[in-house]
C-alpha cells in the first residue's frame, strides 16, 4: 500500500467522521465544523488518488481542490452569518424542531466557563 | 470568425452574471436593471432556442480547449426546455417582484436572484461534472440567501437547515466526482459515458452522487428540509425554489442516469421508483393535513417531485418524456400557485386555509390562477399535467408495471382533495373577517399568466415533445 | 534508502492518524472554543499533508484560507455568539430529560456510516492503478497557456470557467451576509500595544508577501487565491486593531472593490470575444499578461471579499439606532 493510498483512505475516514458529527451534534457551529471536516476529506481523496499514478503529477485535481477550498470558505461564512442571525432572532444556535435530548447536548459547555474564556480573549 | 466563436450559450450565462454585478453596483436602479435584464436574458434564450431547433444539439468548447482538458457547454432538447422554463418563470417572477419587494429588500433580492439565474443557466448548459459542482454550490448558496431574506425566525431556521442539507448534498456529489475522475481521467459527461464500465468505484460514485442530488431534490424521505424552507421564503422566492431550483439537481441526476450510470442499475431504479411512490402518497397526505396555504403548496411539491422518480423504473423513451413533461408543467403550475398564495398573504396578512374569507370574490384573478394551476397538478384534462400523467400511465402499462398506475391515480385524487379544500374555503365567509390590503394588479396577472401557461401546455403538447427529441437526450430515435 | 522510505512512511501514517484524531477531538470537544482551536490545528496539519502530496499550491491555500481565515471567521462568530448570550437562562427551561429513543437511531446511524466506510475503502482499493488523469494534456498545452505553473494554467486558462463561477460564489457569500446583518457598532476598541506595533510591522510585510505570491504564481506555487487570502489576512489584522473603513468607503467604493475581480474577468473575455476569440480563450501571445491582469484584479477582490466576510455584515456609517429601526421595519414582505 503506497502512502498516497493511505492518504486517500484518511480522506474517506474524515468524510465519514464529519458526516457522523454533522448528524449527531445539535449546535450549528459544530455542524459547520463537521461540514468543513467532510470537505477536507473529499479534497484529500481527490488529490491523493491523483498522486497514486505517479508518471507526472496531475494539476487538474489540484486546481479543483483550490476551487473547492474557496467555495468552502464562502459557504462557511454564509452559514456563520445565518447562525448569528438565527441566534439573534430565536435565542438558540440550533435548528428549529431540535428534539430536547439533542438540545441537552448544548448544556455541557457551561455558559460562565465559555463566557469568561471569551472575555479573556478579547481583553 | 465572429460567428464561429460567438455563442448564445455563453450569452445566456454571462447576461445574468453581468446583471447581478450591475444590480449590486447600482442598488437604486437595481429593480429596473433587473427587469430589463430579465427581458434580455429571456430574449437570448429564445434566440438560442431558435438556433438549436434549426441546427440541432450544440457543443461549445469554453476557452477553445475542448474536453477533457477544458470545459464544454452542451445544449440539446432537454437542456433547452429547462432553460426555457427557467426563462419563462424567471421573467414572470421578475415582473411580480417589481411590485412585491419594498426598497429595503429589493436591494438584496435582485443581485441574489440574478446570481441564482446565472447558476441555473450555467447548470443546464454544463457538460462537465466538476463544473456542475460549482454551479450547484452557486445555486444552493443563492437559494439559501433568498430564503433568509424573509427574515423571520421560521425563515432563518429553515434557511439554516437548507444550507446544511445543501452543503451535505454537494459534498456527497463531489466525492462521487472524485471517484469518477480517477477511474476514467475525465469529468466530461460525454467522455465518461464512452469510458464508463462497471467497477466498485462507479457503483460508489453512483450511490454518493445520487444520494447527494436526492438531498437537494428533496425526494422522500430526504424532503424534510423542503416544506419549511419553501413555505417561509418570500412568495417570489418560494415560486423560484419550488418551480426551478429543486428541478436543477433533478436534471443533473437525470443526465447522469441517462448517460453515465445507464448500465444495469435496475434494482437502484426500482428503489428510486418506490421512493417516488412514497413521496407522491406521503406528500399528498401531508398536504391534506396542513392548515397553512404555503405549507400545503410546499407539501404538494414533495408529492409532485415523487412523480418524476416513477420514471426511473420504467426507463422507456415515453417514460422519460412523460417525466420531463410533468417537470415542466409542474414548474409552471407550482410557480403560479406560490405567486397566488403570495397575493392572498399580502391581501389578508395570513395564509390560514380555514380563514380564507371569500378570497374567491375578492381576489378572483389570484384564485383563478390557483385553481388553474391546481387543475394541472391534479392532472385533469386538458392541462400540461394531464398529458404528462397520461404518458406516464401509458408507459407504466406498456412495461407491465401496473402497480405504478395505482400510485398515479391515488396521487391525483389526493391532489384533488387538497386543492378543493383550499378552493372550498375561499368561497365561504370566515368568522374573523380580515382587513384587506390591496394587491397590485401586476402581481395578480403574473400568477394568472403562469397558470395559463401550465394549462396551455396541455393544448400544445406536440411542440415541447418535438423539442425534447433534439439531440436525442433519452436515447431512442432522434438525430 | 530503505530507512528513508520507512521513515517517510512512518511520518505519513502518523500525520494521517493525527489528522483523524484532531478532527475527532475538534468535533467532539465539549468546549466550542477548544473545538475551533483544534480545527485550526487540523487545518495546519492538512497543509502539511498537502506538502507531502506534492501539492504546494493547495498547501498555501489551505494554510491561508482553510486554516487561517476560516479559523478567524469561526472565532469571530463564536465571540459574537457568546457576547449575545442574554437568553442563556431561557435555555434551561426548555430542556426536559432526554428520552431513550435515540439509542435505536444512533445504532442505525453507526451501521450506515460503517457501510459507507466499507464501500469507500473497497472502491478506493479496487480503483484501477493506471489512472493517468490529464497530466499529459496539460503538459502538451502548457506553453500555449501563458504560464508555466500547471495549477495556475488550469485555474486561469484550461478551466478558467470554473474559476469565474467560483468568484461568483465568493461574491454571493458577501451578498448573502450583507443581506443578513448590519455591522452597527463601530469596534472602537483600543488594541494592545503589542498588537498595535505588530500590525505596523506586519501590514506592509503582508502586502509585500501578497504581491510576491501573485507574481510567483505564474511559474511556481502561488496565485490569485493565495495572494488574495494573504491580503485578507492584512484586512483582518487591521480590523482587529480597531481600524474601521471610513464612511466614504463603505458605499460604492467598497461595492466596486467587491465586484472588481469578476468585472475585469468578464470584461477581458468579452473584449477578446469581439476580436474573435471564443469565450475565455486567451491568445497564447497575450495569455501571460492577460492572466496576470485578471489575477491582480481577482486577488484584490478576493482580499476585500474575505475581509468583508470576516466583518460579518453590511457596514453602516449611520448611528446604530436608525440602522436597527430600518431592519425591523423591512422584515415584513408586503408590497409598498
Amino acid at each position: 500500500m503506497s502512502s498516497d493510498l493511505f492518504y486517500a483512505l484518511t480522506g474517506a475516514s474524515l468524510f465519514t467522521l464529519g458526516l457522523y458529527a454533522l448528524i449527531k451534534h445539535a449546535h450549528i457551529l459544530r455542524k459547520i465544523l463537521a461540514i468543513n471536516v467532510m470537505g477536507s476529506g473529499v479534497f484529500l481523496l481527490l488529490v491523493a488518488l491523483a498522486a497514486g499514478g505517479q508518471q507526472a503529477f496531475d494539476p487538474v485535481p489540484h486546481a479543483m481542490v483550490i476551487t473547492g477550498i474557496v467555495v468552502a470558505i464562502s459557504a462557511t461564512a454564509l452559514a456563520l452569518a445565518l447562525m448569528l442571525r438565527l441566534r439573534e432572532a430565536s435565542g438558540l444556535a440550533v435548528l428549529p424542531d431540535t428534539s430536547p435530548e439533542e438540545l441537552s447536548e448544548q448544556l455541557p459547555e457551561a455558559p460562565s466557563d465559555v463566557a469568561s474564556k471569551n472575555n479573556g480573549k478579547n481583553a | 470568425m465572429l460567428a464561429q466563436s460567438f455563442s448564445w450559450q455563453v450569452t445566456v450565462i454571462i447576461l445574468p452574471l453581468v446583471a447581478a454585478l450591475l444590480c449590486f453596483m447600482l442598488p437604486k436602479w437595481g429593480r429596473w436593471l433587473g427587469l430589463v435584464m430579465a427581458f434580455a436574458i429571456t430574449g437570448s434564450v429564445i434566440v438560442l432556442a431558435y438556433q438549436v431547433m434549426n441546427q440541432g444539439a450544440l457543443r461549445y468548447a469554453v476557452g477553445g480547449w475542448g474536453a477533457p482538458l477544458g470545459i464544454d457547454l452542451y445544449v440539446d432538447g432537454l437542456s433547452l426546455l429547462m432553460l426555457m422554463v427557467v426563462a419563462l418563470v424567471g421573467l414572470v417572477v421578475s415582473v411580480y417582484s417589481m411590485a412585491y419587494f419594498k426598497a429595503g429588500k429589493a436591494v438584496h433580492f435582485w443581485p441574489l436572484w440574478m446570481l441564482l439565474w446565472t447558476a441555473m443557466n450555467a447548470l443546464f448548459l454544463s457538460a462537465d461534472i466538476f463544473n456542475l459542482y460549482v454551479t450547484l454550490e452557486l445555486l444552493g448558496l443563492a437559494a439559501v440567501a433568498l430564503v433568509a431574506l424573509a427574515g423571520g425566525v421560521d425563515a432563518l431556521g429553515a434557511a439554516m437547515r437548507y444550507l446544511l442539507v445543501s452543503l451535505l448534498g454537494s459534498l456527497c456529489y463531489l466525492l462521487g466526482v472524485a471517484l469518477l475522475y480517477h477511474s476514467f481521467g475525465t469529468v466530461d459527461i460525454a467522455l465518461l459515458a464512452e469510458r464508463v464500465e462497471s467497477t466498485p468505484a462507479v457503483w460508489a460514485a453512483m450511490a454518493l452522487m445520487t444520494v447527494g442530488l436526492l438531498f437537494k431534490t428533496a425526494l422522500f424521505p430526504l424532503h424534510f428540509w423542503l416544506p419549511p424552507a419553501h413555505a417561509s421564503a418570500p412568495a417570489p422566492v418560494s415560486a423560484l425554489l419550488s418551480a426551478l431550483v429543486v428541478k436543477a439537481s433533478f436534471y443533473i441526476l437525470l443526465r447522469l442516469w441517462l448517460e453515465v450510470f445507464s448500465q444495469d442499475s435496475t434494482a437502484a431504479a426500482q428503489l428510486l421508483g418506490v421512493l417516488g411512490a412514497a413521496a407522491v402518497l406521503w406528500g399528498g397526505v401531508q398536504a391534506l393535513r396542513q392548515t397553512r396555504l404555503k405549507m400545503l403548496i410546499a407539501y404538494s411539491t414533495v408529492s409532485q417531485i415523487g412523480y418524476l422518480f416513477l420514471v426511473f423504473p420504467l426507463a422507456s423513451l415515453m417514460a422519460w418524456q412523460a417525466g420531463l413533461y410533468l417537470l415542466l408543467s409542474h414548474a409552471l403550475a407550482k410557480a403560479a400557485m406560490f405567486l397566488a398564495a403570495g397575493n392572498i398573504l399580502c391581501f389578508g396578512g395570513h395564509d390560514r386555509i380555514a380563514d380564507l374569507d371569500r378570497v374567491a370574490q375578492r381576489l378572483p384573478l389570484s384564485l383563478t390562477a390557483f385553481a388553474l394551476a391546481g387543475v394541472s397538478s391534479m392532472g385533469l384534462p386538458f392541462s400540461g399535467g394531464f398529458i404528462g400523467k397520461w404518458m406516464l400511465l401509458d408507459a407504466a402499462l406498456q412495461s407491465g408495471q401496473w402497480w405504478w398506475v395505482a400510485v398515479i391515480i391515488v396521487g391525483g385524487l389526493l391532489a384533488a382533495a387538497y386543492i378543493f379544500n383550499v378552493i372550498g374555503h375561499s368561497f365561504t365567509r370566515a368568522e374573523i373577517s380580515h382587513e384587506a390590503k390591496p394587491v397590485p394588479a401586476i402581481m395578480e396577472w403574473s400568477a394568472l399568466v403562469l397558470a395559463l401557461a401550465a394549462v396551455l401546455m396541455g393544448l400544445f403538447a406536440s411542440w415541447p415533445l418535438a423539442v425534447m427529441d433534439i439531440g436525442a437526450p433519452f436515447g431512442g430515435g432522434g438525430s | 534508502m530503505e530507512t528513508l522510505t520507512l521513515l517517510s512512511w512512518a511520518f505519513d501514517v502518523t500525520l494521517g492518524l493525527t489528522l483523524m484524531w484532531l478532527a475527532w477531538r475538534a468535533l467532539a470537544s465539549e468546549d466550542l472554543f477548544k473545538g475551533i482551536v483544534l480545527f485550526i490545528a487540523f487545518g495546519l496539519l492538512m497543509a502539511l499533508a498537502w506538502v507531502r502530496l506534492d501539492a504546494p499550491d493547495i498547501a498555501l491555500a489551505e494554510a491561508a484560507i482553510g486554516a487561517g481565515l476560516t479559523g478567524a471567521l469561526l472565532l469571530g462568530a463564536l465571540a459574537k455568539l457568546e457576547a449575545g448570550a442574554e437568553s442563556r437562562s431561557r435555555r434551561s427551561e426548555i430542556l426536559p430529560r432526554p428520552a431513550d429513543k435515540t439509542k435505536v437511531f444512533s445504532g442505525l446511524l453507526v451501521f450506515l456510516l460503517l457501510a459507507l466506510v466499507v464501500m469507500l475503502v473497497y472502491a478506493i482499493v479496487k480503483l484501477p492503478p493506471l489512472a493517468s488523469g490529464l497530466s499529459a494534456q496539460v503538459a502538451e498545452n502548457i506553453t500555449a497557456s501563458g504560464v508555466s505553473n500547471p495549477v495556475t494554467a488550469t485555474l486561469l486558462n484550461f478551466r478558467a470557467y470554473d474559476t469565474l463561477l467560483e468568484m461568483a460564489v465568493l461574491l454571493l457569500a458577501v451578498l448573502g451576509i450583507r443581506s443578513l446583518a448590519v455591522v452597527q457598532e463601530p469596534r472602537g476598541r483600543e488594541p494592545g500595544a503589542v498588537l498595535d506595533m505588530l500590525s505596523h510591522l506586519l501590514v506592509p510585510l503582508l502586502i509585500l508577501v501578497s504581491g510576491y505570491l501573485l507574481w510567483v504564481g505564474s511559474y511556481a506555487a502561488g496565485g490569485a487565491f493565495q495572494a488574495g487570502a494573504v491580503l485578507a489576512a492584512t484586512g483582518v489584522l487591521l480590523l482587529l486593531t480597531g481600524w474601521l473603513p471610513g464612511a466614504w468607503f463603505v458605499g460604492w467604493p467598497l461595492r466596486f472593490l467587491l465586484i472588481f475581480g469578476l468585472a475585469v474577468f468578464v470584461a477581458v473575455t468579452l473584449v477578446l470575444q469581439l476580436f474573435g476569440a471564443s469565450f475565455l480563450e486567451f491568445p497564447p501571445s497575450l495569455a501571460g499578461s492577460l492572466i496576470l491582469l485578471i489575477e491582480v484584479a481577482a486577488a484584490l477582490s478576493i482580499g476585500v471579499t474575505l475581509t468583508a466576510l470576516f466583518l460579518g455584515g453590511r457596514p453602516q456609517p449611520e448611528p446604530p439606532s436608525s440602522g436597527r429601526a430600518e431592519k425591523r421595519n423591512t422584515s415584513g414582505t408586503q408590497p409598498s
